[in-house]
């Protein structure tokens, strides 16, 4: 079998096309509603539009004026134009929470991607009690998370909790999993992962059950040996719902206030604090109003523009 | 039509865009503030007294103050209604009811909630209710010193009802075991820190994890012990007070030896509450009824005696929590009249051991529920009279407490100080950075 036969029926793969298929696409269909559906579409949407504005413009508009003003919870206080937003970025604590909401956000996107791909892959295959197992792994989604970080506090954080038990019999010393800068990082990530992988596996799943297994008979009827066959025809295959779940986990992971504040509070010494804990805090503690705001609102401009970098990965993905 | 093209068809930007905006806006909407009311009706409730009540101890203590608020039958059919608050963002509960006139005409709440709101003009001051109190002679049953705190220059700001005192608790039999006496001072409380670390346990116990702020009082507890404080005695910032690094010294030299349990940055109340029941809680500071608290009533939790620091100072730090009147009322004549009734009520509270606090009464304080705990009459009569508030060393209550209980500022000190991160002088040098930098100019 020739190469060129391989990478021809692969790139067939790549597109979804099973053996024998044409693989035309049908050409837009555009149907033209007639202008009595038209205006009874506005108005099946009206209700929808007006609750959007009211529920998320009317906190926005309030939010802005927040941010711009030196007030409290109760009172707006006078305008400041930028103030809240230079004080914000000239503090150290925004950036150091800045930094740990980065790579927080970089473990949480690409480990819980890849520990749910994994076993959406291993899930694929037939293993005795595969739908026990499924349900078992849903588990850590599933579960309230404030009884998933009061269960990882009581096996990590005093030293003679399981696990830094397990360590020290081990005579590996005794981790301070939560007392540890460094380690109350890393442990709140794991925490993010082990949280997030079924949302992960679930998409991925989904995507991968949409794929026509045929696909795969013919690229190993070419020749392409498993790895060609995951990296030339899975990962493209499901790369539309990969983009899509990494733009929801970085939202996930960026807004994500309870895992961090039910495990570590942010503690110690800041370690943790992202920047929603940060916002929180700033709001709730300091009832520094114009600040907290304006680190949301710093927030949301980030996420956004994140959003649309992987968006537009998604349009190349489709025209690919 | 591939499934490709419908999904894109579907997908389009704007409607990505819609999504991702909406999404992405949930910072916002959670840090802006704008949270609904949780109640309606407000002031013109048509004669009812609303008492927003926060949830002091367990559920029976919520049921029985809602009985004794809701058993208030005043002049004019005067009526109250009863609501518990949670302590999760109470603070934006109370402000935006506040601010759309559905808030409480009476409630309790944070500790220096009252000062918060009297900034905003929010607040009825309670003079006619001390008037009242006096004329009844329940003003004389306070114990000395609770009342003064709340008294401005235009008034009582609110009232006290509980004084959630901290004190330091030891277990016997772990001293008796490290064969070392009580700590009298700063050098014995060392020492017996040292003995007890030798059985495996902890001789200064405490916890600066996710919701916990014993570390943060155990802090100012220290300061105050040794005559220093937060504050000078004119109310103005004075962290950098000799008195005050000395104190942090010496809590760096208890952390240095082991002392402090190198885990008790992380430790949650629960962590901590762990520690005490399992024996490796020797003594430290904790607060009211820690034996029901941590489920040891066996008597071998104990209260121990006040110490001195290195000057002969003895004090420790206590939160007088108070009940507050708001200006928005159906009735300013109902609010009092609830007030004096609700006090009067109180002592049914400890009568069924639903308090964790100190009452405010010296009447309550002899009832037998409570005084037959030899561990409440030492606390009443060997700490209550050196208790100082957070306001020490000055002694007048203001809002600027807030930003100090609970904020970043103190957390972050409290923290570093545990772990031994910082020297004394620095750490307090960030400390008081932070709090300049979120109290009002």
């Amino acid at each position: 079998m020739s190469s060129t036969t391989t990478q021809s029926g692969l790139a067939r793969a790549r597109r979804g096309i099973a053996p024998g298929g044409s693989g035309t696409v049908p050409g837009k269909r555009r149907s033209k509603l007639s202008a009595q559906a038209t205006r009874t579409f506005f108005w099946l949407l009206l209700p929808s539009v007006v609750l959007l504005v009211l529920i998320h413009g009317y906190p926005l508009i309030y939010a802005a004026i927040q941010a711009t003003h030196d007030g409290d919870l109760l009172q707006t206080g006078n305008f400041v134009g930028g103030q809240n937003f230079a004080t914000v970025l000239t503090s150290p604590a925004f950036w150091k929470a800045a930094q740990f909401t980065l790579w927080f956000t970089i473990v949480g996107v690409f480990g819980s991607w890849l520990v749910g791909l994994g076993l959406a892959l291993l899930l694929r295959t037939r293993i005795p009690a595969g739908g026990t197992f499924k349900v078992l792994l849903l588990l850590p989604w599933v579960v309230p998370i404030v009884v998933s970080s009061t269960a990882w506090n009581w096996l990590v954080a005093t030293p003679d909790s399981l696990i830094p038990s397990l360590f020290r019999n081990l005579g590996m010393g005794t981790p301070l999993f939560l007392a540890d800068p460094s380690l109350a990082s890393i442990t709140v990530m794991v925490f993010k992962v082990w949280v997030s992988f079924p949302f992960m596996m679930m998409m991925i799943s989904a995507a991968l059950a949409s794929v026509d297994t045929t696909v795969y008979e013919a690229a190993s009827m070419d020749g392409a040996s498993r790895w060609q066959q995951f990296t030339q025809i899975t990962l493209p295959l499901i790369a539309r719902s990969t983009y899509i779940s990494w733009i929801l986990m970085t939202i996930f992971c960026v807004n994500d206030f309870p895992t961090i504040y039910l495990l570590t509070g942010g503690g110690p010494v800041n370690a943790t604090t992202s920047l929603v804990v940060l916002a929180y805090r700033t709001v709730f503690q300091d009832f520094a109003t114009g600040p907290g705001v304006a680190i949301a609102f710093l927030m949301t401009m980030t996420l956004v523009v994140i959003s649309v970098i992987l968006y537009r990965q998604i349009r190349k993905s489709s025209v690919e | 039509m591939n499934a490709t093209s419908e999904q894109r068809r579907s997908f389009s930007r704007r409607g990505f865009l819609g999504l991702t905006a909406a999404a992405a806006s949930v910072p916002l909407l959670a840090a802006c503030g704008g949270g609904s009311a949780s109640q309606g009706g407000g002031g013109g409730a048509g004669g009812t007294v609303k008492f927003w009540d926060m949830p002091w101890a367990t559920p029976a203590y919520n049921d029985a103050a809602k009985g004794i608020a809701e058993g208030f039958s005043g002049a004019n059919g005067a009526k109250a209604s009863y609501q518990i608050i949670q302590w999760n963002n109470f603070y934006q509960t109370f402000s935006s009811a506040i601010a759309s006139k559905t808030g409480p005409a009476v409630s309790t709440g944070g500790g220096f909630q009252a000062f918060q709101f009297e900034q905003q003009g929010q607040i009825a001051y309670a003079d006619k209710v001390i008037e009242k109190l006096k004329a009844s002679g329940q003003f004389d049953d306070f114990l000395p010193g609770v009342l003064d705190p709340f008294k401005s220059d235009k008034g009582y700001v609110a009232v006290p009802w509980q004084l959630d005192m901290r004190v330091f608790w030891y277990r016997k039999s772990l001293f008796e075991k490290a064969n070392v006496a009580l700590p009298t001072d700063w050098p014995s409380l060392l020492e017996a820190g040292k003995a007890l670390k030798k059985v495996g346990a902890f001789g200064f116990t405490t916890g600066a994890g996710a919701g916990n702020n014993y570390a943060n009082h155990s802090m100012i507890m220290m300061m105050v012990n040794n005559g220093g404080g937060v504050w000078n005695k004119d109310g103005e910032l004075d962290l950098m007070n000799d008195r005050n690094v000395e104190a942090m010294e010496f809590v760096l030299e208890l952390v240095s030896n082991g002392i402090v349990d190198p885990a008790a940055v992380s430790y949650t109340t629960d962590n901590m509450s762990a520690q005490w029941k399992d024996g490796k809680a020797g003594y430290g500071l904790f607060q009211v009824n820690v034996p029901q608290r941590v489920g040891d009533t066996s008597g071998d939790l104990l209260v121990a005696d006040p110490i001195k620091g290195p000057h002969g100072d003895k004090a420790t730090i206590v939160f007088p929590n108070n009940i507050m009147m708001y200006t928005n009322t159906p009735s300013q004549e109902a609010s009092e009249e609830f007030l004096v009734y609700y006090l009067g009520q109180l002592k049914q509270l400890w009568q069924k051991k639903l308090m964790s606090a100190l009452p405010v009464f010296k009447s309550i304080t002899e009832i037998p529920e409570f005084a037959n705990d030899p561990n409440n009459v030492k606390i009443v009569k060997d700490w209550q009279p050196i208790a100082k508030t957070f306001a020490a060393q000055g002694s007048k209550l203001n809002a600027n407490l807030a930003a100090l209980d609970g904020g970043q500022a103190l957390n972050q000190f409290s923290q570093t100080i545990i772990t031994g991160k910082a020297d004394a002088k620095t750490a307090l040098q960030t400390f008081q950075s932070g709090l300049e930098s979120v109290l009002k100019k």
